[in-house]
C-alpha cells in the first residue's frame, strides 16, 4: 500500500470516534480509485490499515454494489434499469451499448476498456435515461446517443 | 402552486445565499433555546419527508437529555435516496447546499449535538461535490458552523441503507443491515447514542420554518400535511423533474400542470404516487389531494414523493417483475421472508409473463405476498409483497390475461418488456453462484 | 441489589410472573410454551430478529412480533401459534421460506436426528413445497478449515456463526458475504478459518451447514452414547459431553455450566481427542531396548521390575508430576512412593499459591467486573482460552482492561503472578497445567515427611508434559534409573527404562480441580485399551504394605477427609460448585519486578495449540501460530511499524523475521512471539520495521 492511501485511510478514520469501524467505507472507496478494483491483496490491505480482519473488510466490500471485486474496464458504463428510466427507452440503451462495446452488460468490452453495467434506480428518474460515466451523470440519454459516448471512451 | 420555500434562491454560493438572508434562520434558533426550537417545530407540524412521514418536531423531543443519559448526541441526515422514482434529495443538495447545511446547523442545536453525519449515496458524485464544496465554504466562517462539524458519509450502492437503522450499521462500518426496533435511533442510535435520522428535504426545511416562524407555515397545506413537498415527476410525462408543491395539491394538476401531461400523446395507464414502494393508482384515482389523508383513503401514501407515470404500453405484470427484481436485489438478505420471499415473487411473476403460468400461480402469487407481508423486519420486503398485491387487485383482469392468452397481451410492444434488471447479472463476487436467471 | 420488578403476562391464557424485560422466548418457557427459534441465542449477544420463525402476536400491536426481540412488560397479553391462527400463519410461512431452498437431504446430513430444523418441520411445517423454481445451488460442502465443513445449500442464515465469531470470539473470521438472496458465510477467500474457538460454531448451527470434518459420516444420533464430562486440557476446565459410538470417541460438545464456560469449548478441548488413538499410543508396559528402542513386557514382569527399580532408588526417589493427572491419580502415586518408600521429593508441575482461595469467584463473575488488570504476560487465550471469552464479554459490556500493573484498586485481577500491591476484590490466578493445584493438594495430602536433600537416584516421570519438559529431562540425566507413566512412546524415548502405561482424561473416573478452585468431575467416557492407573498402582502399593484402592471414589473420599472437608464423590455434582472462600492462607508474594533492559521485553509463550494431544491430532496442526510478533499499539507507532508488516525481532546478534501483530491486549515494553519461533533469542529484544 502506498504511503499516501494509508495516510489517506489514517485521516479518514480520525473522522469517526476511536474505536469505531465507520472509516471502512471511505477506505475500501480510497483503495478502488487507486487500484480500479478489490483484488484479495487490496482487501488485505485495507484490513491492516484499518486493524480489522481481511474477512471482515471483505464482508463489507461485498454487501454494496459499487465495490468491484473483480476487475474492470478503464471506464464504466452504468445504465439505470429501473422503471423510470425503462419506460422511456433505457433497454434499448442498454442494448445500443452492448453492440456499440462488444460486450453484455456485466462485462468488459475486449480491449479492456469500458465494463458495461445494468444498475439500479440512480435518482434521475425525472432525466431519464440516466447513464453514469465513471460515476457522473449524464441525462436524457437515447439509444441514439449512445455511438458517441462509446466513441468518446475508447478514444481515451 | 405554493410558494417555493425549500428549493426557491437556488445558489450554491455562500455569498448569493447569504444576499438572499440565508443563515439568518440559524441566527435566530441560535437566540432561542433548543426546547423553543423544537417547539417551533412540533407547532409547524412538519412531518418526515423520507417515507415514514413521522412528525419531526416530536422525534427532535424524545432525544433524552444529557443529564438523563450522559452521551454525546448525533444528526444523522439521510441523503440515500435510492427509492425508484424519487430523486428530489439529488436536486435539493445540488441546487440548494446552503439551506440544507442551515437546517442541519439548527437542529443540531436543536438537539444539542455537535457532529452531524449526512450519509449520501455513493452514486451521487455530483451533489456530494457541490455539498463538500458548501461545507469548505464555511471554513473560515466559525460564527456559522458555530462548534458542530458536519461529516459528509458516502454509501456505496445499497438501498436498504436507506431505512435508518441499517443506515446506521452501514456508518459504523458494518453491513447495513437494519436492527430490529425498538431500542429507537432517539434513545440508542448513531454508536450507540441518541440519534435524530431526518431526511434531506426535512432538514432543508427547517430554516424557512424557523424563519416563518411554525404557525405560519403550518398555515400552508392540509390539515395532517403541512407546508409544501417536493415532488419528483417521472416515468411517461412530457416534463420530469422535481416541483415543489403545496400539499394537498390534486394529483392530476401535478402530473397535467407541471408534468405537462403524458408524452407521446399517449393514453395514462396507472400512477405510482410516491416512490415503488407505494400502491399503485389507476387512471382513474388521480383526482386526489397529494396528502397524507387523501392517499390514505386510498390506501396509498405520498412515501417518498416519486410520482412515476405509466402510459398505456406498460405491462402491469411486468413492472411487478421490475420492481420485484428491485427489491429482490435489494434485500439485505437479515430476514427470512424478505430474502426468499422477494426471489419467489419474482420468479412467479416471471413465469406469469412467460406465459406458463397456471390459475394456481396467480393464487399462490397472492398467498406469498401475504406471507411476507407483516412478517419483515423493516419495510423492504413488505413493500414488495404489498405492491404486487396492489396490481393484482386493481390489474386483475390483465393478471388474468397472461395466464388465459400464455403470455404478455401486449405481446412484446410493452414498455417494460424484457427489460435487464442487476439482479439478473452475475452477483459481482465471484465467490456467489446464484441461480443463473437470465435467459 | 434490590429484587427486580415482577410483571405478569398472559401468554396463550396462561399467566406467568417474571422479573421485567425478561426476554419472551424465556417468559413463554416459563409458562411452559414453546417458542421455536433458529436465529434466537441469547450466548451471542442482543437479538436480532433475523429469521422470523419466533413471531407471535401481541395484544395492541397491529403485526406479528418476533418474539426474540420482545421483553416482558406488564400486562402483556401474547399469543403463540398454538392459540394464534395468525401467528401460526406466521409460523408456517417462515418454514415454508426457509425450506424454499433448503435441501432437505436429511438422511445423509449429520444433523439428522438432532436437527431443530427437522424438528420445528415435522411439527408445523408444510406437507409438501410449492416451490416449483431450482433451488439455490452451491458448491457442497467445502471446507472453511481442516476441522469444519460448510455445506451452503443446508445454511438457513441465521447468522448464529457469525455472530459467534464477530460478538463472543471476536476474532473476524467467519462472515456473512455477498447481499439478500446472494448471501453466504464464508472465510476470507477460502482460506481457513483460524481462531481458538472457531468449534463453537458447529454446535451453533441450527442445522447441518458446519458440521465437524471429524465427526463427518460417523454416527448417527440413536447409535451414539452421550456421557457428561470435564476436559482435561487446561485449567479452565470447561463442561463437556463425549459423544461416543462402540467404545471410541466421536465428539466433544460443551455443556454449558454458565459459571465456568457458559457453553463454549476451545478448539483443543474440541478437537484433540483424537490422541486417543494415536499410533504411538502405549497400550502395554515398555522397557528400553535400545537407545530409542522399547519393548513391550507383560504386566507382571513390568510390576516386577517397578518393584525393583523403586526399592533401589527408595527415599531418593525424585517424582515429577505433569498436573494432568487426576486428583486420585497423584494421590494414590504420591501414597505408593511416600508411605511406601519414604520419598516425599517432588517436582512439581508448578506454584500454585493458596491465597488464590481467598478471593473464589465464579470466571463469571469476570463479566460484571467494571476494571479488570491483567498481569498474565503471556496471551490469556494461549493459557485459559475461555477466560478470554469471559474478558471479551466483559469488555462488550463497557469494563475497563488494562494490560500490566494497574493504576488503582480493581475489580478483578486476573494473573499468573502473585502481587500484593494490586487491590482487587476478585483475583483469578492462571495456572499453567489443568490440575496443577489439585495434584499439588493431593501429593501434600498423600504423606507429611520431608524430602531428601540428595540426587535423584531415580526419577518417576508422570505424564506425557512432565517428560517432554526440558527441566525434568535434565533432572533424569542425573538419576540412576527413570520409570515413566504415560500415554505416548515418544514422549519416553530414550529417557526411561520402563513405562507403565496411562489413561486420558477422557478414559477416567475422577476429579480435577480448575483455575477457580472449582472441584470437578471427570467420567471415563470410553474404555481404556490399558487398566487404569489405580488398579495397577494399587497393586504396586500393596507390595509396599502400602493400602490403596483400585476404586475411586474410595480414594476420593480418603483425601476428601483431608482437603476437601469431607464431602463424598458422589456429591462433586454435574455441574460443580464453587467452594466458599477460604481464610486468606498467607499472603502473596512481592509483584515479580522486570529486570529492566534496553529494547523490549519478549515474552515467549506457549501456545494453546501445542503439547501432547495437539501434536497428535493432523486436524489442529493448521491453528499452530506461525511467523507472529505481538507488540502493543505504542511500540508500533514508536517504530513506526505497521499491522501485518514483516518485521525482523533481534537481541544480541540472533534474529528472526516475523509477521507484526498491533495487539490490544499486551502492556506497552513488551513482545510476544510464540516459544517455537522464538528461537534463540534473548529476553530483551528490538524490533524494527
Ligand atoms: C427500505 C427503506 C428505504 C428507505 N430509504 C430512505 C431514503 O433513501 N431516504 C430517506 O430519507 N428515508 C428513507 N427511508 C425512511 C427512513 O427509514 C427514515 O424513516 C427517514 O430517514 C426518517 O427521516 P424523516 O423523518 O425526516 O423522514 C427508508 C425506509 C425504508 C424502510
Ligand atoms: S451456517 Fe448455520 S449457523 Fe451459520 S448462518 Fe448458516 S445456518 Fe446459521
Ligand atoms: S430487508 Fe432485510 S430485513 Fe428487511
Amino acid at each position: 500500500m502506498t504511503p499516501n492511501l494509508y495516510e489517506a485511510i489514517q485521516a479518514e478514520r480520525g473522522k469517526y470516534p476511536a474505536g469505531s469501524e465507520s472509516a471502512v467505507l471511505p477506505a475500501l472507496r480510497l483503495a478502488q480509485a487507486e487500484h480500479g478494483w478489490l483484488s484479495p491483496d487490496v482487501i488485505r490491505e485495507v484490513a491492516d490499515a484499518l486493524d480489522e480482519t481481511p474477512a471482515y473488510v471483505k464482508s463489507i466490500a461485498s454487501f454494496y454494489d459499487q465495490f468491484h471485486l473483480a476487475p474492470i474496464g478503464e471506464h464504466l458504463v452504468e445504465v439505470c434499469t429501473n422503471v423510470s428510466c425503462a419506460v422511456v427507452g433505457a433497454q434499448q440503451v442498454v442494448e445500443a451499448f452492448e453492440n456499440g462495446l462488444g460486450c453484455r452488460a456485466g462485462e468488459t468490452s475486449a480491449d479492456g476498456k469500458v465494463t458495461l453495467r445494468a444498475v439500479e434506480c440512480l435518482g434521475g428518474c425525472g432525466w431519464a435515461t440516466i447513464v453514469a460515466v465513471d460515476h457522473h451523470y449524464r441525462t436524457h440519454v437515447e439509444a441514439d446517443d449512445v455511438p458517441a459516448i462509446v466513441e468518446e471512451l475508447r478514444g481515451t | 402552486m405554493a410558494p417555493e420555500i425549500v428549493l426557491k434562491d437556488a445558489t450554491t454560493k455562500l455569498t448569493e445565499y447569504e444576499a438572499t438572508g440565508g443563515y439568518g434562520a440559524l441566527a435566530k434558533a441560535r437566540a432561542m433555546t433548543p426546547a423553543e426550537v423544537t417547539e417551533e417545530l412540533i407547532t409547524s407540524e412538519l412531518r418526515g419527508r423520507g417515507g415514514a412521514f413521522f412528525p419531526a418536531g416530536r422525534k427532535w423531543s424524545f432525544v433524552p437529555s444529557k443529564e438523563q443519559l450522559p452521551k454525546p448526541h448525533y444528526l444523522v441526515v439521510n441523503a440515500d435516496e435510492s427509492e425508484p422514482g424519487s430523486f428530489k434529495d439529488n436536486e435539493i443538495l445540488s441546487r440548494v447546499p446552503h439551506r440544507f447545511i442551515e437546517g442541519c446547523l439548527i437542529t443540531a442545536h436543536a438537539i444539542d449535538c455537535d457532529k452531524v453525519f449526512v450519509y449520501i449515496r455513493g452514486e451521487y458524485s455530483g451533489p456530494y461535490e457541490i455539498l463538500v464544496g458548501a461545507l469548505e465554504e464555511l471554513k473560515d466562517r466559525p460564527e456559522i458552523r458555530g462548534n458542530v462539524t458536519i461529516v459528509v458519509h458516502r454509501g456505496a450502492g445499497a438501498y436498504i441503507c436507506g431505512e435508518e437503522t441499517a443506515l446506521l450499521e452501514s456508518l459504523e462500518g458494518k453491513r447495513g443491515q437494519p436492527r430490529s426496533k425498538p431500542p429507537f435511533p432517539a434513545i440508542s442510535g448513531l454508536y450507540a447514542s441518541p440519534t435524530v435520522v431526518n431526511n434531506v428535504e426535512t432538514i432543508t426545511t427547517v430554516p424557512p420554518v424557523i424563519a416563518m416562524g411554525g404557525a405560519e407555515y403550518a398555515k400552508l397545506g392540509v390539515p395532517n400535511t403541512r407546508g409544501t413537498r417536493v415532488v419528483s415527476i417521472s416515468g411517461n410525462v412530457v416534463n420530469g423533474g422535481n416541483y415543489e408543491i403545496e400539499a394537498g395539491t390534486s394529483l392530476r394538476e401535478i402530473i397535467y400542470d407541471l408534468g405537462g401531461g403524458i408524452a407521446g400523446g399517449r393514453e395514462l395507464k396507472a400512477v405510482v404516487p410516491g416512490g415503488s414502494s407505494t400502491v399503485i393508482l389507476t387512471k382513474d384515482e388521480i383526482d386526489v389531494g397529494y396528502d397524507f389523508d387523501s392517499l390514505g383513503q386510498l390506501r396509498t401514501a405520498m412515501g417518498s414523493a416519486g410520482i412515476v407515470v405509466l402510459d398505456d404500453r406498460c405491462c402491469i405484470v411486468q413492472l411487478g417483475i421490475r420492481f420485484s427484481e428491485f427489491y429482490e436485489h435489494e434485500s439485505c438478505g437479515k430476514c427470512t421472508p424478505c430474502r426468499e420471499g422477494t426471489r419467489w415473487l419474482t420468479a412467479i411473476l416471471r413465469k406469469l409473463d412467460d406465459g406458463r403460468a397456471t390459475q394456481g400461480d396467480l393464487d399462490l402469487l397472492l398467498d406469498v405476498c401475504d406471507r411476507i407481508n407483516g412478517k419483515c423486519l423493516c419495510p423492504l420486503g413488505d413493500s414488495d409483497a404489498i405492491i404486487v398485491a396492489s396490481y393484482v387487485a386493481k390489474f386483475r383482469d390483465e393478471f388474468q390475461a397472461h395466464i388465459d392468452q400464455g403470455g404478455c397481451p401486449l405481446d412484446g410492444h410493452s414498455s417494460l418488456d424484457h427489460v435487464l434488471a442487476p439482479v439478473q447479472m452475475h452477483a459481482h463476487s465471484p465467490a456467489a453462484h446464484g441461480p443463473e436467471v437470465r435467459a | 441489589m434490590s429484587a427486580p420488578e415482577l410483571v405478569t403476562v398472559t401468554i396463550d391464557e396462561r399467566a406467568v410472573q417474571v422479573p421485567k424485560g425478561t426476554g419472551m422466548v424465556e417468559t413463554a418457557a416459563a409458562a411452559g410454551i414453546e417458542i421455536p427459534v433458529f436465529c434466537y441465542e441469547p450466548r451471542l449477544g442482543p437479538p436480532v430478529g433475523a429469521c422470523r420463525m419466533c413471531l407471535v402476536e401481541v395484544e395492541g400491536m397491529p403485526k406479528l412480533q418476533a418474539g426474540c426481540t420482545l421483553s416482558a412488560q406488564d400486562g402483556m397479553i401474547v399469543k403463540t401459534a398454538r392459540t394464534s391462527s395468525q401467528a401460526a400463519e406466521g409460523q408456517n410461512s417462515t418454514l415454508e421460506f426457509i425450506l424454499v431452498n433448503h435441501p432437505l437431504d436429511c438422511p445423509v446430513c449429520d444433523k439428522g436426528g438432532e436437527c431443530p430444523l427437522q424438528d420445528l418441520t415435522f411439527r408445523y411445517g408444510p406437507g409438501s413445497t410449492r416451490m416449483t423454481f431450482p433451488k439455490r445451488t452451491f458448491e457442497k460442502p467445502i471446507p472453511i478449515s481442516p476441522l469444519i465443513a460448510l455445506d451452503r445449500e443446508r445454511c438457513i442464515l441465521c447468522y448464529r456463526c457469525t455472530r459467534f465469531s464477530e460478538r463472543v470470539a471476536e476474532d473476524g473470521q467467519l462472515v456473512a458475504i455477498n447481499r439478500g438472496a446472494q448471501s453466504v458465510i464464508a472465510t476470507f477467500e477460502d482460506e481457513p478459518y483460524v481462531g481458538h474457538f472457531s468449534g463453537n460454531v458447529t454446535e451453533l448451527c441450527p442445522v447441518g451447514a458446519l458440521t465437524s470434518t471429524q465427526y463427518r459420516f460417523e454416527a448417527r444420533p440413536w447409535e451414539i452414547q452421550n456421557v457428561p464430562t470435564v476436559c482435561g486440557l487446561c485449567p479452565v476446565g470447561c463442561n463437556t459431553t463425549a459423544t461416543t459410538r462402540e467404545g471410541k470417541v466421536k465428539r466433544i460438545l460443551s455443556r454449558n455450566h454458565p459459571e465456568v464456560d457458559e457453553g463454549w469449548l476451545c478448539d483443543k478441548g474440541r478437537f484433540a481427542y483424537a490422541h486417543l488413538d494415536a499410533s504411538d499410543r502405549i497400550t502395554a508396559p515398555l522397557r528400553k531396548a535400545g537407545p530409542r528402542r522399547f519393548e513391550e513386557l507383560s504386566w507382571d514382569d513390568a510390576l516386577d521390575q517397578a518393584e525393583q527399580l523403586l526399592r533401589a532408588g527408595g527415599a531418593s526417589t525424585v517424582t515429577a508430576l505433569s498436573g494432568g493427572e487426576s486428583v486420585e491419580e497423584a494421590y494414590a502415586l504420591g501414597k505408593l512412593l511416600r508411605e511406601g518408600l519414604g520419598a516425599n521429593a517432588a517436582v512439581l508441575p508448578e506454584d500454585v499459591p493458596d491465597w488464590g482461595d481467598a478471593f473464589r469467584a465464579p470466571l463469571s463473575a469476570l463479566r460484571d467486573a467494571r476494571t479488570i488488570a491483567v498481569l498474565c504476560d503471556e496471551p490469556v487465550v494461549e493459557r485459559a482460552p475461555i477466560v478470554e471469552l469471559w474478558l471479551k464479554a466483559a469488555q462488550r459490556s463497557g469494563a475497563t482492561i488494562v494490560y500490566g500493573a494497574p493504576g488503582g484498586s480493581v475489580d478483578a485481577l486476573v494473573t499468573d503472578d502473585a502481587t500484593t500491591t494490586v487491590e482487587a476484590t476478585n483475583v483469578y490466578y492462571l495456572p499453567r497445567t489443568p490440575n496443577g493445584r489439585g495434584v499439588a493438594d493431593a501429593w501434600s495430602a498423600a504423606g507429611d515427611g520431608e524430602p531428601l536433600d540428595a540426587e535423584p537416584r531415580l526419577l518417576l516421570i508422570s505424564g506425557d508434559e512432565a517428560a517432554t519438559d526440558p527441566s525434568v529431562r535434565a533432572l533424569a540425566r542425573h538419576a540412576d534409573a527413570v520409570i515413566g507413566i504415560g500415554m505416548f512412546q515418544e514422549s519416553f524415548r530414550g529417557l526411561a527404562d520402563l513405562v507403565l502405561p496411562s489413561t486420558s482424561y477422557l478414559e477416567r473416573d475422577g476429579t480435577t480441580i480448575n483455575l477457580e478452585g472449582r472441584l470437578q468431575r471427570q467420567r471415563r467416557t470410553v474404555l481404556a485399551p490399558v487398566p487404569d492407573l489405580l488398579a495397577w498402582i494399587s497393586k504396586l502399593a500393596e507390595r509396599f504394605d502400602v493400602s490403596v484402592s483400585p476404586h475411586v471414589s474410595v480414594v476420593f473420599d480418603e483425601i476428601s477427609a483431608r482437603c476437601f472437608g469431607g464431602i463424598t464423590f458422589g456429591e462433586v455434582g454435574e455441574r460443580a460448585s464453587l467452594p466458599p472462600r477460604a481464610e486468606r492462607a498467607g499472603t502473596p508474594p512481592p509483584a515479580k519486578e522486570h529486570v529492566a533492559g534496553a529494547g523490549l521485553r519478549l515474552v515467549a509463550y506457549r501456545p494453546l495449540f501445542s503439547g501432547a494431544a495437539v501434536d497428535r491430532t493432523p486436524e489442529l496442526q493448521f491453528q499452530r501460530p506461525a511467523g507472529e510478533v505481538q507488540l502493543a499499539r505504542e511500540d508500533a507507532n514508536a517504530r513506526r511499524i505497521r499491522n501485518g508488516q514483516t518485521v525482523t525481532v533481534s537481541s544480541n546478534g540472533t534474529s528472526v523475521e516475523l509477521r507484526a501483530r498491533i495487539v490490544r491486549d499486551l502492556a506497552a515494553g513488551t513482545v510476544r512471539v510464540a516459544q517455537h519461533d522464538a528461537g534463540e533469542l534473548h529476553a530483551h529484544v528490538e524490533v524494527e520495521a
